[in-house]
């Protein structure tokens, strides 16, 4: 990435800011449907998870779930629509380099996740009365996140023939997102194979970093120890090789089936 | 803008050393396949600095096609394309600064405002790393954002593009509230945008009334006054006519007549035409004249007779040849309703070379 790459994706991402505040739809879509989401999670009433207090166990993970709707939807219609509007066409015509373009489009969605994260930090800590413990781990959590979604998005952009098509497309993912994510229990609580499979898919690794960033204990088990800021980075290390492994998978994925184009014919 | 030189003397002057290839587009032997069908079926031209070339042609010839490839948006199937003596895919990052696209359509994001996109495209042109400096900021009323409801200032680099295409009045519209005209011209406004040495408009006046289209005209000759070159494709053969130094014809992928406009318009010759009274007439009631036949058309209760006498002695031809006409009508006792000699049009070349094809 150049200098130019880097300037022209912040420019990029400060439009995709504006345009989520002009389109109603996405705007509740981005910004509402995560809050509510949160909302509806914590309102399970459930007694102590982990050593913890059941809603504050579900606020510290749900930032992992609500990647869904604020990177992976959000980036699936954008690229969607902008390919059949030919904005995308125009754009590679121009300046900007792919690269800068993808970037533009990541660094706008993690701006509007890490603010909806803010809002969920500021509500367990009024009411919960806790205090985030380690944000690098919940930032690098995020970014690594926002990453792997956006990739994602990008490669099922590729497979969603138009705007519309988007909502059935995302499916899918939202179901397994739903279903994995370790949000409202432990992922070791899960029946054997489904464990399994949860610790490998990426909103797992994301739900668990928060939540042990957030909370200091090492919830990347069901364990829930207290741990010091070196042994949350320490247990933090294989959740942050999948991610990795999953950026990696998602790059190819992006790179084998995004297209800048609508499909003729 | 008023821009004392044309560009071949520009080129003249300074010698092509510091001004780059004189030929700033060339296209030798292109062909373009999508999957099994070819588009483009083995086309060349050349497209020398500071002139207008336009690419004439049938629905679905080519064009499109043909500019796609120049634009870098996809790889010759076979053949080479070279603009500022660069390969547009592999050298697109070198390339891109100094061309302009107009699009066939689209490419909005219906959600901005008219000045809002051409903010957008000035910051991601070329100048994008240095701020702004010559834009001192109009103040214009009501322009505020849902986000933060500021006032936002329209600078005037951005006011200057709008005033070139008349949209100066639309710049806090949004941009899907538009008429298809007006997208036209802001999609214009973004091409020239960035002072481009190339200028690619794919059809710039569809959809654009006749004043709109003036304009377009008027900014592409200052244009290529200032040395910029453009490729340009049009249904409008007029327009061919007015801008363009050189132009070709296209059918089915195929350049069927090529060369400067008088040149094209010069081999339709001239045109022997007029009515007869009723729908009766056949060929073999008419004589040859020149060893050129006649081409008939029945219209409301007439027949519209034409000779197309061509070559560069079209015009003796046609004098020749009203002797023997006019004889012929005396004979069968005929009158010659509306008889012209007029010479062919861009138009009459258009039909020959698609009907022939
Ligand atoms: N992406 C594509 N996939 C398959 N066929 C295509 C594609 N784009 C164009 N074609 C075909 O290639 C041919 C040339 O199309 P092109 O758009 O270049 O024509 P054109 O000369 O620009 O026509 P028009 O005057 O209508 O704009 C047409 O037959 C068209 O159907
Ligand atoms: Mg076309």
């Amino acid at each position: 990435m150049t200098k130019t790459d880097v300037l022209h994706a912040v420019r990029l991402a400060r439009l995709d800011l504006t345009l989520v505040g002009r389109n109603t739809t996405v705007l509740f879509n981005v910004m509402l449907m995560p809050l509510l989401l949160a909302a509806l999670y914590s309102s399970f009433p459930t007694g102590d998870v982990a050593g913890v207090e059941g809603k504050v166990f579900v606020l510290t993970g749900v930032p992992g779930l609500m990647l869904a709707f604020a990177v992976f939807i959000n980036l699936v219609n954008a690229f969607t629509s902008r390919r059949e509007e030919l904005v995308l066409k125009r754009l590679r015509g121009g300046q900007p380099s792919a690269v800068a373009v993808m970037a533009g489009s990541g660094l706008g969605a993690l701006a509007v996740f890490l603010f909806q994260a803010l809002l969920i930090g500021i509500w367990v800590n009024r009411f919960e009365d806790v205090l985030p413990v380690n944000v690098p781990l919940m930032v690098l959590a995020a970014v690594l996140g926002v990453a792997v979604f956006g990739l994602l998005a990008a490669a099922f952009s590729g497979m969603t023939p138009n705007a519309e098509m988007a909502q059935i497309t995302v499916l899918p993912v939202l179901l397994v997102m739903m279903v994995a994510a370790p949000v409202a229990f432990p992922a070791d609580a899960l029946p054997g194979p489904l464990a399994v499979v949860s610790n490998l898919l990426p909103v797992t690794p994301i739900v668990e970093m928060m939540r042990t960033g957030f909370l200091g204990a090492d919830h990347f088990g069901d364990g829930g120890e207290k741990l010091t800021m070196a042994g949350q980075w320490t247990a933090a290390l294989p959740s942050i090789g999948i991610l990795l492994v999953w950026v990696v998978i998602g790059a190819l994925l992006a790179r084998w089936l995004f297209r800048w184009e609508p499909r003729h014919g | 803008m008023i821009f004392p030189m044309r560009t071949r003397q520009l080129a003249d002057a300074t010698g092509t050393g510091t001004t780059g290839p004189e030929d700033v587009i060339e296209v030798g032997g292109l062909r373009q396949k999508y999957g099994d069908f070819e588009a483009v079926r083995g086309i060349s031209f050349t497209v020398p600095r500071g002139e207008v070339f336009a690419l004439l042609g049938t629905n679905g010839a080519g064009k499109t096609t043909t500019m796609e490839v120049l634009e870098g948006y996809a790889p010759a199937t076979d053949g080479t394309v070279r603009v500022l003596g660069l390969d547009p895919i592999r050298q697109h990052r070198e390339l891109r600064p100094r061309v302009g696209i107009m699009l066939q359509e689209g490419g909005f994001l219906g959600d901005l405002t008219v000045a809002e996109t051409v903010d957008l495209w000035k910051g991601l042109s070329r100048d994008a790393g240095r701020p702004v400096t010559m834009s001192g900021s109009t103040e214009l009323p009501g322009g505020f954002t849902l986000l933060g409801s500021r006032i936002r200032r329209v600078d005037r680099v951005t006011m200057g593009a709008l005033e070139l295409v008349g949209l100066e009045k639309k710049a806090r519209v949004r941009v899907k509230q538009l008429s298809g005209g007006q997208k036209r011209r802001l999609d214009l406004a973004l091409a020239v945008l960035a002072a481009p040495e190339v200028l690619f408009l794919d059809e710039p006046t569809t959809g654009m009334d006749p004043e709109a289209r003036r304009t377009t005209w008027k900014v592409v000759e200052d244009l290529r006054d200032a040395g910029t070159t453009v490729l340009l494709t049009t249904h409008y053969l007029e327009e061919a006519e007015r801008l363009a130094d050189r132009l070709a014809i296209m059918h089915e992928g195929r350049i069927h007549t090529h060369g400067a406009v008088e040149e094209v318009v010069a081999t339709s010759g001239d045109m022997i035409a007029f009515r007869l009274p009723g729908t009766s007439w056949t060929f073999g009631d008419l004589p040859v004249l020149d060893g050129v036949a006649p081409a008939l058309t029945y219209a409301s209760g007439g027949t519209e007779v034409g000779y197309t006498l061509s070559g560069s002695d079209a015009g003796t031809r046609a004098h020749a040849a009203l002797r023997p006409l006019l004889a012929w009508a005396d004979t069968r006792g005929e009158t010659l309703e509306r008889l012209a000699v007029r010479r062919g049009t861009l138009e009459d070349v258009f039909m020959r070379v698609v009907g022939e094809a």
